[in-house]
């Protein structure tokens, strides 16, 4: 009886040593999944492997990730990114942080133009962190910005999560996503008051443009500046959101409205040459293949954890928890938090919501305002270390010398935040309650 | 040492031109989803083929993508020892990794050939009208994705193989 | 006594009701044959993406790596075109016809013929009974109203308004609702009134038509290894069989309860506007499916022997229900 309890503990572990030695995420995923399955129950679930990876490459709703990674090259490539977040940086004068706080703009848009964390955080990487370090940004501040950023896509509609939410907790994906919109706000006003105070206290790690720099641009120049390199690549975001709220595109279709109009951009700006294109071509495909490479190879990992009855630890640890809906409730969070530290956001959703919410129901709690603490809190996980996907996105698109470990410093700030917009919403549901009731949905 | 350096570099000659040409696919699903997106606005023309050309495209490029990336030096590691370690500990530590990514992908390939094979008897095509035939061309992606995989893979044991017996030997 | 433990995989996402939880859901046809058999035979139910993605039970129950699996046959109409008629068809038969087809006329030994071969067994384990037309967000006057209109609508029925004038656009669920709202399309077919409510559809177009001339009703398909049910004892495969029989009854029965009073809140509290489809545009949309269904039935011998067989019934069917249902109906108002 002990010995299978124990196995989705053991590979657990394994996956951490072998992650911490150095191996490749992917491939430790792959091994770990393979050899504890294969001890817990033999070979024979895994003729389901290929099933799982089908479904994976065949997901329609990642369709969204190659188009946004398309988008986000192109513009890094024929170099408007970074002209585009020079200027910003330049525009917001002595402010620091201004460049931080455009890309917290840029993650509220693009989020609300996505719902696939992969595919926001490798954009703003690639449009950002080369600009954030050659302006002399705090390595891990950048890092951590750029991830939790990204990562609010997952919360501000349309989002993946949430559609996931709506199906498990019987709720209506509109009414999800009106209840999401507020916190998704709020967090997005925390992360910015950090990059103000940061700049405050901190100035070093988020400075502005030094005054020689400013001083050899006038206002007019700047204003001129802004309309020649702000406007078009915001106008693209506005595309991808327009042809959403437009009517032109459902949300995962939308984001080739921003791959296209990256190509016509830079042949507008006369960058479209052929090297560009090719090397655009490549990199792009280098990266998106990079995220299905880890999707594709957690595949085994999912399939064992189950196979081992990983759910039934997480079961067994509910049955211990001392009764009330409010204690039952954060310890909810409390494992959801945790399982974020080793598992994707949709095993997480599979193994421990349905446990939950039979009681949650019963007890007549809201299920709009749970399923919101559990969006807020899944988007935590794609943030915590070691295993938070954002974390290993950016990481993909990283240059060599940004470590690890910068990243792992600079996440831990917006992961307090996180859980600070969490207290909030838990402490005040009609943060997430009052906006679906507001306008009917 | 020379014959399995010379094997390692053919086999990733190899996984680079395939890569190289599946590259292109990035572009034409973007081309495609754009075209989809803006004929059903502007001309009202739909087809369920093309809509479904769409998937069919993201998942051979995910599949044939896996080995290239990993050939451009795509692959995402947490460095916090790693980057602390020794030639020599981190030609091992490479060798470990990339024996066992060979293995595994020498597995998946066995294992989806049967997958392959069920949809392969029964002519498997698309459940809906209009939608793409073949569907078991489409899955066997996945053993020709993985079995490049496994070439890269082998590959790169071969390179960290011998980097491990000679870590002056400068890597590439 | 020998036991058994099985693994039952489902097309339907975790919580979905009717398609996994609820009265008559798989989950519950998991407890009673538990319950039915003293704990004989343990089923472990894994809803989509648990074990493997929506679509892949037919070929993990196949290769036996599953003995069972939860779904609609209709989703195999790429791997066996036939198998559409043992979910439904457009102008097919309804809850009652259906059953009585596959119980007493002979459509469970035409889907056995089918399924042998592959090394399956199915048995019908549930129904939704008759489902929606969809949602509009403006109202249909005539067929020239379909003319470039675009809608979310998979399978069959999506060839007959194709024929129509129709764009048809394929959109996983979670994504209906945002296209709807937004206008992205104009209109959207899902299941019926308590399931459609659930993805908020109410709030993105008014003009709900009804009844399902597409899915006149929708049988849930209890997909089994062929081997692994003849591994059963006679006493288990009875009480398979009787606990799929009595899924197939309750869940439709929960569907008429629940869809009955979610019919009168989309009503009166959401300013939903239900109508039936003006009669010509039905005849219109019969006459593209007799050519559709024809058009299949000769590509395909298999299938031909289904449509013949499975159109011979309706006709007495409809004969008898036209002096019995009907002419009651009528008396409704
Ligand atoms: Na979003
Ligand atoms: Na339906």
């Amino acid at each position: 009886m002990a010995i299978p309890e124990i196995l989705p503990l053991l590979m657990i572990g394994a996956f951490f040593v072998l992650l911490l030695g150095g191996i490749p995420v992917a491939i430790c995923l792959a091994v770990t999944g393979f050899v504890f399955g294969y001890i817990g129950f033999g070979p024979m679930l895994f003729n389901l492997v290929p099933a799982r990876m089908f479904g994976v490459v065949t997901n329609y709703t990642l369709l969204a990730l190659p188009l946004f990674i398309f988008m986000g090259i192109m513009l890094e490539k024929s170099k408007i990114a970074e002209q585009l977040l020079d200027v910003i940086g330049l525009a917001m004068g002595g402010l620091r942080g201004g460049m931080a706080l455009a890309i917290i703009l840029v993650g509220v848009l693009m989020g609300a133009a996505s719902g696939v964390v992969g595919a926001t955080v490798v954009t703003m990487g690639l449009i950002a962190l080369g600009p954030f370090l050659n302006r002399g940004y705090n390595r891990a501040i950048a890092s951590g910005v750029i991830c939790a950023s990204g990562t609010l896509g997952q919360i501000i509609p349309p989002s993946l999560v949430l559609i996931l939410l709506a199906d498990i907790m019987g709720e209506s994906v509109g009414t999800l996503f009106a209840a999401a919109l507020i916190p998704g706000l709020l967090l997005s006003g925390l992360f910015v008051l950090f990059i103000l105070a940061l700049g405050i206290f901190k100035p070093a790690m988020v400075p502005a443009f030094p005054p020689e720099e400013r001083a050899q641009y006038s206002g007019g120049d700047i204003a001129r500046m802004l309309l020649k390199v702000v406007v078009p690549p915001l106008a693209l975001i506005f595309l991808v959101l327009g042809s959403i709220i437009g009517g032109v595109a459902a949300p995962t279709e939308a984001a080739s409205m921003g791959a296209f109009g990256a190509i016509v951009l830079a042949a507008l700006y006369g960058r479209l040459t052929w090297p560009v294109l090719k090397d655009t071509v490549r990199s792009a495909f280098v990266t998106s293949a990079m995220v299905f490479f880890i999707l594709v190879m957690s595949q085994p990992f999912g399939l064992a954890f189950r196979g081992l009855g990983g759910e039934r630890l997480v079961q067994d640890a509910f049955a211990m928890v001392p009764g009330g809906i409010t204690g039952q409730l954060l310890f909810l969070m409390l494992i959801l938090f945790v399982l974020g530290f080793f598992l994707e956001w949709i095993e997480i959703s599979y193994i421990a919501l349905p446990l939950f919410l039979p009681i949650f129901h019963a007890a007549g709690v809201d299920m709009a305002w749970v399923a919101i603490l559990v969006a807020v809190n899944l988007q935590t996980s794609f943030l915590t270390p070691p295993f938070g996907w954002a974390l290993f996105f950016l990481k993909g698109v990283a240059p060599p010398d940004l470590k690890t470990s910068d990243i792992y410093k600079g996440v831990i700030p917006f992961i307090g935040l996180q859980l600070v917009g969490l207290a909030l919403v838990f402490l005040f549901p009609g943060l997430a309650t009052w906006l679906p009731n507001a306008i009917g949905w | 040492m020379r014959v399995l350096e010379r094997l390692a570099d053919g086999a990733s000659c190899a996984v680079r031109i395939i890569g190289g040409l599946a590259a292109w696919s990035g572009l034409a699903l973007v081309l495609l989803v754009a075209f989809n997106v803006l004929a059903r606005y502007f001309l009202s023309y739909s087809s369920v083929g093309l809509q479904e050309l769409e998937w069919h495209l993201m998942a051979v490029a995910a599949l044939f993508g896996m080995s290239y990336g990993l050939n451009q030096g795509g692959e995402v590691r947490v460095d916090i020892f790693y980057a602390r370690y020794g030639a020599r500990t981190k030609a091992v530590i490479d060798l470990i990794g990339n024996g066992a990514l060979t293995l595994v992908a020498v597995y998946v390939v066995w294992l989806s050939i049967a997958y392959v094979q069920s949809s392969y008897a029964i002519a498997e095509g698309s459940p809906d009208p209009g939608g793409l035939p073949l569907r078991y061309v489409l899955k066997a992606a996945i053993p020709a994705g993985f079995a490049l995989l496994a070439l890269q893979g082998l590959a790169m044991t071969l390179r960290a193989g011998c980097e491990a017996v000679d870590p002056a030997r400068h890597r590439t | 006594q020998d036991s058994f433990s099985w693994k039952m995989t489902n097309a339907y996402g975790p919580g979905s009701p009717f398609y996994v939880e609820g009265p008559g859901s798989p989950t519950d046809f998991c407890k009673k044959v538990e319950a039915m058999s003293g704990g004989r035979l343990k089923i472990q139910h894994f809803a989509a993406g648990e074990l493997i993605p929506a679509m892949e039970g037919f070929d993990a129950v196949r290769s036996g790596t599953v003995e069972m699996n939860a779904a609609n046959a209709y989703f195999w109409a790429g791997k066996i075109p036939a198998a559409q008629y043992f979910t439904t068809v457009p102008f097919g038969l309804n809850f009652q016809g259906m059953n009585a087809w596959l119980y007493h006329g002979g459509g469970q030994a035409l889907w056995d013929e089918l399924y042998e071969p592959l090394g399956l067994k199915a048995l019908p384990m549930g129904n939704t009974g008759v489902q929606m037309t969809g949602w509009f967000r403006n109202p249909i006057a005539s067929v020239d109203d379909f003319k470039d209109l675009k809608m979310r609508i998979p399978g069959l029925a999506g060839k007959v308004y194709a024929q129509l004038g129709v764009d048809v656009k394929l959109l996983p669920g979670g994504e209906i609702f945002p296209a709807l709202e937004r206008g992205v399309i104009d209109a959207a077919e899902f299941v019926g009134p308590y399931q459609d409510r659930r993805l908020g559809l109410q709030n993105a177009a008014k003009f709900y038509y009804t009844t399902g001339w597409h899915e006149p009703s929708n049988a849930t398909e209890l997909l089994i290894n062929k081997a692994a049910w003849d591994s059963l004892p006679a006493d288990l495969q009875a009480i398979v069989s009787a606990a799929a029989m009595a899924c197939n009854l309750e869940s439709h029965t929960w569907c008429e309860a629940v869809n009955a009073s979610a019919m009168v809140d989309l009503v009166e509290n959401f300013g939903v506007k239900a109508d039936v489809l003006p009669k010509d545009v039905v005849a219109k949309l019969k006459e593209v499916t007799d050519q559709v269904l024809s058009d299949g039935a000769a590509a395909d011998p298999v299938t031909k022997k289904v449509h013949d067989a499975f159109f011979a019934f309706k006709k007495e069917h409809d004969q008898w229900a036209s002096i019995s249902e009907k002419p009651y109906h009528n008396l409704l108002g």
